[in-house]
């Protein structure tokens, strides 16, 4: 067992405290709680995790939610969730169905979330605080790919912001790996993402194109 | 969907965790002006609104500080100094806020955000977690500040991003070919071709910025676990709408 301890900013610009007071609803907890992974999991989400407290967005549970319903409403039509659709329409499905359990802990702050195999997700510190809303969504996304049969398969190009040399990268965007999954719903988001701001859809091109640069074998030879 | 066990309780013990909050991650240690404080942290919270009129909220919090936009340069440029270097969301709001209000007498501070050494990786062991990565993010973002002062007009911006077409990362030199490439003029870009051509670097000039319907999409039926049960949501706008 480990303890950790965060300070959380009420206002800033990772949207938390708007999107909080938007889930703070019996249907909304009822729905996410459900949908994504959490059921099964109380004790991981108690504890300080804000379990019984889960409208209270400098707890971790009501940042997660907050990432859920970007997830699940970042689209006007958000009731299609084709995969005929945009990312934006059906990733939230995708997740929902890869994701079996979502839990939490401290982590070592080396990673953001991870893969552990037969639906099990596990999310770290970073996951709450150091991603805005939307890229808690993407991560959900990135993480559900992994579950989906899609592990990474390259190294990080030469001069890569996530470590040249080093594995974790996915060869091709044709290979619709993991980082493709993320990049794209960050694009899609970017160009039409619904029931938010600009200022976050721009945080959403500037972390899209640096994934498009730096987690592919090849470059695709496209930008947002 | 595979069988799931209700919510057992443990035998051992899970982590635990304690959060503290404060009411905004900035210091504003230089500046006494409480009315101009406030309006750049309601123009930086607006940023994350949710909702039908987040847009509009945050357009209007940045109204308000916009006609006070000379006397807010010095302190979003001082606050961005005064964060801890780990503070990233922060740090990328306050860039955010400057290519917001184009001001041409920002170019000189954009210039130097793009410019400032990236502090080696903190999260060396992870593929995911990457501090270069997000101190990558701040600096294109400053590089847009800066296109949208090119495309206004601003000679200095223009002048910034040929510079900045050589710089040492990547992502840094390919936003800023596309920014040149979009808002200079035709000696800028005859100047650009000559530097890529020169550097061996022309593959910037085939990177384009293209509309997301334009490229291969996910095919996200592949690999997915069959539906079980499928719940449709609760409507969006239940909840009370902000932004």
């Amino acid at each position: 067992m480990a303890t950790c301890t965060y300070t959380v900013p009420d206002k800033d610009a990772s949207g938390d405290n708007f999107y909080g007071a938007v889930i703070c609803e019996q249907a909304f907890v009822d729905y996410f709680w459900n949908t994504y992974g959490f059921s099964g999991n109380k004790t991981y989400w108690d504890d300080g995790w804000g379990w019984d407290d889960c409208c209270n967005t400098s707890k971790p549970l009501a940042r997660a939610f907050n990432g859920c319903y970007a997830l699940t409403y970042s689209a006007q039509d958000y009731l299609n969730d084709s995969y005929s659709s945009a990312i934006l329409n059906w990733g939230r499905r995708y997740v929902r169905e890869n994701i079996d359990d979502l839990r939490c802990f401290c982590g070592d702050g080396t990673a953001i979330a991870r893969s552990k195999g037969s639906g099990l997700v596990e999310v770290y510190l970073g996951f709450f605080y150091k991603k805005d809303v939307p890229g808690r969504a993407e991560t959900l996304i990135h993480e559900s790919r992994h579950q989906g049969g899609k592990p990474h398969d390259a190294n990080f190009p030469s001069g890569s912001t996530f470590g040249g040399g080093k594995s974790g990268a996915d060869s091709s965007w044709d290979y619709e790996g993991a980082w493709m999954y993320g990049a794209l719903y960050l694009w899609w988001y970017y160009a039409e993402g619904a029931r938010t701001t600009s200022a976050l859809r721009e945080r959403a091109r500037q972390r899209g194109n640096v994934v498009i640069d730096n987690a592919f074998a090849t470059h695709p030879g496209f930008s947002i | 969907m595979r069988g799931k066990s209700p919510d057992t309780p443990f035998l051992g013990r899970p982590d635990t965790i304690e959060t503290r909050a404060v009411e905004h991650p900035f210091s504003f240690r230089g500046s006494k002006d409480a009315e101009l404080n406030a309006l750049i942290v309601e123009a930086v919270n607006r940023m994350g609104g949710v909702g039908e009129q987040a847009e509009d909220h945050y357009r209007s919090a940045l109204d308000e500080l916009g006609k006070r936009a000379d006397d807010a340069l010095e302190v979003i440029v001082a606050e961005y100094e005064a964060l801890p270097e780990e503070s990233y969301l922060d740090r990328w709001s306050l860039v955010q806020l400057l290519s917001e209000l184009r001001l041409p007498a920002a170019a000189p501070a954009l210039n130097r955000i793009i410019t400032s050494r990236i502090p080696a990786e903190k999260a060396r062991g992870s593929h995911d977690a990457s501090t270069v990565t997000e101190e990558v993010i701040i600096r294109t973002t400053a590089v847009e500040g800066v296109v949208r002062l090119s495309e206004e007009g601003v000679e200095e911006a223009r002048k910034i991003l040929l510079r900045h077409a050589r710089n040492r990362t990547f992502s840094i030199r390919r936003a800023s070919v596309q920014g040149l490439l979009e808002t200079g003029e035709d000696a800028d870009r005859r100047e650009l071709r000559a530097l890529l051509k020169e550097r061996g670097e022309e593959r910037l000039l085939r990177i384009k910025r293209i509309d997301v319907r334009g490229v291969p999409q996910a095919t996200g039926g592949r690999f997915v676990v069959p539906p079980d049960v499928k719940r449709e949501p609760p409507r969006p706008e239940r909840g009370r709408e902000h932004g």
